[in-house]
């Protein structure tokens, strides 16, 4: 446990551009690297979803919200969408049945696409992650060195870099560098962390969100076009949820048949024992007696009883 | 168009005629013809790949992107505790949790150490001064419902250490005072012993009292002074001598060796009979002797 770490923060939420002493708030420069994200959702997220996407534009001041598209126009029509808020970049949470979230990251107009299956999302809100940072703040960019051994995590990388880094004097922008984005690649899946900077010499805080993208399929285009990778490791939720019934199924049906085997076992008509030839070796029948049948009742005991006097007699006698 | 159809319709027929054919002949059975599923062949489009990177990348500076490709910082507990880092070499196990966290952790801080530099070389801070107010992405009320939540889970593990430390305290003190009676008790016993070896006259030696007094006086600063300095009076050792400690009378009227040799009560005109008689002249009935006595009484 680190209560060291709590500092809390002297800001002020409300006023968001309260102007300190003699210091310009607005950076100096020009913003050349035009870059706008356009973050939504389709119809039917939970709500971890929905904070996960107001976490990610907290988190990125060069992002633009937009309102909930229906899933049954085409995803093509999301180009447009980007195109009339004037955005280069899409990032576009998808949720089926409810249970598996969808994400699209992708380069609008002409650009490639990527489709990542979400998954382990924690959010901002929760009380473990204790960081916090300045709201738009640049962030920075650390990536496993496995992004670079492979052609389609190599384009990943540089989708990555395009779309979550903050522009330089983007107007919303903070001029520090205070806290920093990690991308990792385990099992096959990539793994997003966000860190405060507490020290320089490298002690840090998890501000959050942090979530797990499994990836699908890269495109060429922006939400369509020729696949250009599809992953071998990857198995759709659905898949997954069916593997996993029927290995139940499969349990289920295993116990009975061996039950069922052991019923029969039990009521299969048993075969007679054959009369064992052996067995008659030991016998030895025993010697026959000559019958002797009574045929007068026995007469009856006669019981000779002593006739002792008694007692006071006896003493009598004996005094004579 | 006509023609495509046509030739496929052709092939299709021959295919079937051929099929007769081996009916016909018994060459086909039942489970000949396995239903195989056909591999699936995933898109894996290296070159397509390369080349949408090539098209796509923007070749931004440095300061633009803030982006570092590092491996972890070396893990200093691990090499404390001299433990193969697997990760460092080997595949990271996801499902470790402690040690996959520790990776990002070790990855990011390997960005930062590595970052540090280059971006005092930008002059671009990463501290913000003191009195650079601005809005944080989580609230102030959020960051004091977190404080509230460390600290209240302090307190829980405090007290659990405390109730443990108790519950240890009192298992100590319970042995300690077990130990404490005993030791009363064989000091008690062994007082008992020694007072009753100078009743019967083993020892004459008093020093179990003054063993007393002196442990006494160690324990107490000497704060009682010995009021008995010598035990009992002269006095009272002589009445004690004579008329005994109430029952322990035991071998007290026998002789030992000197008072057998002990002459000094001998008068010899009273035992020889030559001091004379007393002013009376004696009983007027004398009584006779032992010798005359029996001799009457054996005649009676």
């Amino acid at each position: 446990l680190c209560l060291c770490f709590i500092v809390v923060e002297k800001g002020s939420p409300s006023s968001k551009n309260q102007k300190c002493k003699g210091k310009e708030r607005g950076p100096p420069g020009k913003w050349t690297n035009k870059e706008r994200v356009l973050i939504f959702s389709s119809r039917g997220i939970n709500f971890r979803t929905r904070h996960l996407m107001q976490d990610l534009r907290t988190m990125m001041p060069h992002a633009k919200a937009d309102t909930k598209m229906d899933r049954k126009d085409k995803l093509f029509v999301i180009n447009e969408v980007c195109e009339i808020k004037n955005c280069n970049k899409c990032l576009y949470f998808e949720a089926k049945k409810k249970q598996d979230l969808y994400m699209w990251i992708s380069n609008s107009p002409h650009g490639p696409s990527a489709k990542f299956l979400v998954q382990n999302i924690h959010t901002l809100a929760e009380l473990k992650l204790t960081g916090n940072c300045l709201k738009g703040s640049r962030p920075l960019l650390s990536f496993d060195p496995k992004f670079d051994k492979e052609p389609h995590y190599a384009l990943l990388k540089e989708l990555f870099i395009q779309t979550f880094s903050t522009p330089r004097y983007h107007p919303k922008s903070q001029p520090f560098v205070d806290h920093v984005f990690t991308f990792t690649i385990a099992d096959n899946r990539i793994w997003f962390r966000n860190y405060q900077i507490i020290e320089e010499d490298g002690s840090l805080v998890e501000i959050g969100p942090r979530f797990v993208l499994n990836l699908m399929k890269i495109f060429q285009g922006s939400f369509g076009g020729p696949t250009l990778y599809e992953n071998p490791d990857f198995r759709s939720p659905n898949m997954h949820r069916r593997e996993m019934r029927l290995a139940a199924a499969a349990k289920v049906r295993e116990k009975q048949m061996v039950k069922e085997m052991q019923k029969g076992k039990k009521t299969s008509a048993k075969e007679d024992l054959e009369s064992d030839v052996t067995a008659d070796v030991f016998l030895t029948p025993a010697e026959e007696k000559p019958a002797d049948i009574q045929t007068e009742a026995p007469e009856p005991k006669v019981v000779k009883k002593k006739q002792k006097a008694f007692k006071r007699q006896r003493m009598q006698m004996a005094r004579r | 168009h006509f023609y495509l159809y046509e030739k496929v319709n052709i092939i299709h027929l021959h295919f079937i005629a051929q099929l007769q054919e081996a009916f016909a002949a018994g060459l086909l059975k039942p489970g000949m013809n396995v239903l195989v599923d056909k591999p699936k062949k995933l898109v894996n489009n290296v070159e397509g790949l390369k080349q949408c990177l090539a098209d796509f990348r923007k070749d931004l500076p440095w300061v633009e992107r803030l982006d570092l490709t590092n491996l972890p910082a070396a893990n200093i507990i691990s090499q404390a505790e001299e433990k193969a880092s697997a990760p460092a070499a080997g595949e990271l196990d996801a499902d470790d949790d402690f040690q996959r966290e520790m990776f990002f952790y070790r990855q990011a801080q390997a960005t930062i150490l590595e970052a540090m530099p280059l971006l005092n070389r930008h002059s671009i801070a990463t501290k913000r001064p003191e009195d650079y107010f601005a809005e944080m992405a989580k609230s102030d009320q959020h960051m004091q419902k977190i404080r509230k939540k460390l600290i209240s889970k302090q307190m829980i593990m405090e007290r659990s250490e405390k109730a443990k430390k108790l519950r240890e305290q009192r298992k100590f003190g319970k042995k300690v005072q077990i130990e404490v009676i005993q030791k009363r008790q064989q000091e008690k016993k062994a007082m008992m012993s020694a007072v009753k070896k100078y009743q019967k006259g083993m020892t004459d030696k008093l020093e179990f009292l003054e063993g007393d007094q002196k442990m006494n006086k160690e324990s107490s600063q000497g704060s009682k002074k010995a009021v008995n300095k010598k035990g009992p009076s002269a006095k009272r050792k002589y009445k004690d001598q004579k008329f005994g400690f109430g029952g322990k009378k035991s071998g007290k009227k026998w002789n030992t060796k000197e008072s057998y040799n002990d002459v000094s009560g001998f008068r010899a005109k009273i035992a020889h009979g030559k001091g004379g008689k007393k002013g009376k002249g004696g009983k007027q009935n004398k009584r006779p002797g032992k010798s005359v006595r029996k001799k009457m009484k054996n005649r009676s």
